[in-house]
């Protein structure tokens, strides 16, 4: 029961993470969404991962478990390359924005620095 | 914003009108070519007055080189990348009153004459920009390795943006400011030369292509096009295909 809640409260946490940022995009909010919830599903109805295994093609409903999980980390990892390309491009706006206030204050001259 | 600068008269400015002289502005983005720049600036002002070079944020002297050569220097406060420096030098010419924008190597690679002849099939034509092509024209002393890998790559680049060119990936361009001002270069890194191309599509931008020359050197081969390159330029596509879904 324990772990139950506390895996539960994990992909909880990684869903609200993935939904929060605002680099993620609409289908990745949807594919996490479904993939936790399917985890959190087979979290508390262990019995049924059988089923879903052997539809999958997967040995046992632990495997699947795992392998879940580690779709989801791939997931969160993709959320937080899309923020740091967000970031890339604000700060790259801002390097601009000083290279030109620079050049305009510099006047006539040549080199602006 | 600042003025556009007045008019100048241009001696021997090999058959651009004067006044056209000062509205067109050539920008060149540098990153670590101390070692060129100053040669390449030096052909260019003798054409182009209204020559830019963006320092990138180079750790050597690109910057004083360029500036003793006769450019106008704006020098990024850190590395940002080739697309980026290009984009800055946009913004500025156009700030500046540009009428025309030539996007040029830093490395020698790319001709004066061949930036004249762009401008003319510019306004003959009437379009938005005309792109360089060395595969309509010449490359000579290309190496079979490279010429292998820009044609994988034009290939690649003529199917995920529907356009139809010859050579995708040259930084020779000229447009009109009209055409610099609707594009809006984000990626950084060398995919911009791909996101160039797919502006130029999604804003139906009329463009042409015209022959030029390549020129290569060891310099310019050395620090062109690699694996590395290669992957990193796919990956900033991924990146920005992923973030539109």
């Amino acid at each position: 029961m324990v772990i139950q809640v506390i895996l539960t409260l994990g992909l909880l946490l990684a869903l609200l993470y993935a939904f929060v940022q605002q680099a993620s995009t609409r289908l990745l909010r949807l594919l996490m969404a479904g993939v936790v919830g399917f985890g959190i599903y087979m979290v508390w109805f262990p019995s049924h991962t059988m089923v879903f295994a052997r539809f999958l093609g997967v040995g046992r409903g632990a495997d699947l478990i795992a392998y879940s999980w580690i779709v989801v980390s791939f997931l969160l990892i993709l959320v937080l390359h899309l923020r740091t390309v967000r970031l890339k491009g604000a700060l790259t706006e801002l390097a601009r924005e000083i290279t030109l206030l620079r050049a305009d204050s510099a006047g006539p001259h040549r080199s602006v620095d | 914003m600042s003025e556009p600068r007045p008019a100048r008269t241009v001696e021997g400015a090999g058959g651009v009108a004067s006044e056209a002289a000062s509205d067109f502005y050539v920008v060149v983005a540098a990153y670590n070519e101390g070692a060129v720049i100053g040669d390449t600036v030096r052909e260019l002002v003798r054409n182009f007055p209204s020559t830019v070079v963006v320092d990138d944020g180079s750790e050597d002297d690109t910057s004083q080189q360029a500036a003793d050569a006769g450019a106008t220097v704006l020098r990024h406060p850190i590395n940002l990348g080739q697309g980026a420096a290009l984009q800055t030098g946009m913004t500025f010419s156009l700030r500046r009153g540009a009428k025309y924008i030539a996007t040029f190597d830093a490395d020698g690679q790319h001709s004066p004459s061949d930036v004249h002849q762009m401008l003319e099939a510019l306004r003959a034509a009437g379009a938005d920009i005309v792109l360089g092509s060395r595969f309509l024209g010449e490359a000579p002393g290309i190496p079979f390795g490279r010429k292998l890998f820009l044609k994988a790559a034009i290939l690649f680049t003529n199917i995920t943006t529907g356009v139809k060119l010859t050579d995708t990936h040259n930084g020779l361009r000229v447009m009109t400011a009209d055409a610099a001002r609707k594009l809006k270069i984000t990626q950084s890194g060398m995919a911009h030369a791909s996101e160039f191309i797919e502006q130029i599509k999604r804003l139906r931008l009329k463009h042409l292509e015209v022959p030029v020359r390549i020129h290569y050197t060891s310099y310019s081969l050395r620090k062109g096009q690699n694996v590395s390159n290669a992957l990193r330029i796919l990956t900033d596509v991924f990146s920005s295909k992923v973030m539109k879904w």
